[in-house]
């Protein structure tokens, strides 16, 4: 079962394929293929080069958890960024839905705007009308249980709320590939399990996600496993 | 596009505006400018072997005060939001959108603290060209919007960042003709909105040739803020 093929962005940016995945099918809602990255550190005479990704391959169908797992440094949050379209690759092919969610490591928030004003940004940036929005933000609220800062400034909030309203930002248009990089940190455990409650409950509806993940323990929850290493995927 | 710029604009306007020490620097700049500082400028002007009469120094540290707030607050809409407008862009809204509701934004704000500083001039000197004095301060607005916006594009470092939008700020106020007379620099990027403003302030006729120099240079300025905000909020090489 293929993923349906879409012409590449001129700039490099991944292709997009348009459509929700039907619950139980096996769509393949990622493919990554060969794909290169390299950075360009200091100025001419002293610039140097960091290759990061040297050919990275690998595939998330609908309905599956997937963990990436890597040393620090390995690139797992490189191949992200590229993924989602935050960083250029330098050669390989990214293939993914048009509807993708990516929970960045740091959260990526406006520290004077309140966690509604955050909701408003990127419901219109999803595309979602007013009411589905609110229908949308409500359940998140409430499944995170963080309704009671909805007034609050980013910039007044603990790490674990602003990583709560990070996920939330991610799932609140219901995409149909979600990716995850370390999206627990800063996480009480009673959040921590809601929260793999959520991605399995997200999984078997047909979404497929792929997280970063450090932790041995969580090896059980997933469906499968990519470990990179040395800039490629050496374990499945 | 206006149905998502529009508010998002409004949205990073509130940014900004929600920090209680910008709000205060919007009134204290002008204030201390044209009521301190002009008055020093003309002697300063002086000794450095410029024509610049006291009067006119008075209208154009306005225009400077004006500048130097609107480099300092789009270089940080640049700098302190880049992952956040990337965020935003790559979600859905695009680049080009979300660069256009920066440039809303630093509009916005351009024109608070040109009305700021105009009001500012207007209470302490009387103007005689009212218009062509509001005119004249918001071409400095404009001019540093661009200059502040592609410092952020491309200085990472908020310090370094600052710091460079001093140093063109320095440079521009005090090469200009009127400031100087050594000549190094023959142009400056404020130097016809400069000429615009003292003629207004002083109840001069405005040289045609300022209003299109200045024109020129704003809309120009306008387009490179546009450019920088959209480069800081596409991918990334």
């Amino acid at each position: 079962m293929g993923i349906a093929r879409a012409k590449e962005a001129p700039d490099g940016s991944p292709a997009q394929v348009a459509g929700r995945p039907e619950p139980g099918a096996e769509r393949v809602v990622l493919s990554v293929r060969d794909v290169e990255k390299r950075f360009h550190r200091g100025i001419w005479p002293l610039r140097r080069e960091i290759e990061v990704l040297t050919g990275v391959t690998l595939e998330i169908r609908a309905g599956e958890l997937v963990g990436l797992v890597g040393e620090n440094g390995s690139g797992k949050s490189t191949l992200m960024q590229i993924v989602v379209g935050l960083l250029r690759r330098d050669a390989g092919e990214v293939e993914r839905p048009a509807r993708l969610g990516y929970c960045p490591q740091l959260p990526m928030l406006w520290e004077k705007l309140t966690v509604d004003e955050h909701f408003e940004l990127y419901g219109r940036a999803y595309g979602l009308e007013e009411a589905e929005c609110e229908r949308a933000v409500a359940g998140l609220l409430e499944e995170l249980r963080f309704a009671r800062y909805r007034g609050y400034r980013i910039e007044e909030l603990s790490g674990g709320t602003r990583q709560k309203l990070n996920l939330a930002l991610a799932l609140m248009h219901e995409p149909d590939l979600l990716l995850l990089d370390e999206p627990y940190s800063g996480f009480d455990w009673e959040t921590y399990l809601r929260f793999w409650e959520m991605s399995e409950r997200r999984r078997d509806a047909g979404m497929g996600i792929l997280i970063v993940s450090h932790l041995l323990a969580e090896r059980e929850r997933l469906d499968r496993m990519y470990e990179l290493r040395e800039g490629r995927i050496s374990g499945c | 596009m206006l149905s998502a710029t529009l508010p998002t604009g409004a949205a990073f306007v509130r940014e900004h505006l929600r920090t209680p020490l910008t709000l205060v620097m919007l009134i204290a700049i002008p204030a201390f400018f044209v009521l301190v500082f002009a008055s020093v400028l003309g002697e300063f002007s002086e000794a450095l072997g410029g024509t610049l009469a006291s009067q006119s120094a008075t209208a154009i540290s306005a225009g400077w005060a004006t500048a130097f707030l609107c480099g300092a607050l789009a270089f940080f809409q640049v700098s302190s939001s880049r992952g956040a407008d990337r965020r935003l862009a790559a979600a859905g809204l695009g680049p080009l959108r979300v660069a256009s509701s920066r440039i809303l934004a630093a509009l916005a704000i351009g024109l608070t603290i040109s009305a700021v500083a105009f009001v500012t001039l207007w209470l302490r000197s009387g103007i005689a060209h009212p218009l062509h004095a509001f005119a004249a301060i918001f071409a400095f607005a404009a001019t540093y919007i661009g200059i502040g916006a592609v410092i952020g594009a491309f200085v990472k470092g908020q310090l370094e960042g600052s710091l460079l939008v001093v140093l063109v700020f320095s440079v521009d106020a005090f090469s200009d003709p009127q400031m100087t007379s050594n000549g190094l620099i023959a142009e400056t990027p404020t130097q016809n909105a400069a000429n615009l403003l003292v003629a207004a302030g002083g109840a001069q006729g405005s040289p045609p040739g300022d209003w299109v120099g200045a024109g020129s240079i704003a809309l120009a300025a306008l387009a490179v803020a546009l450019a920088a905000f959209w480069t800081s909020a596409r991918t990334r090489a």
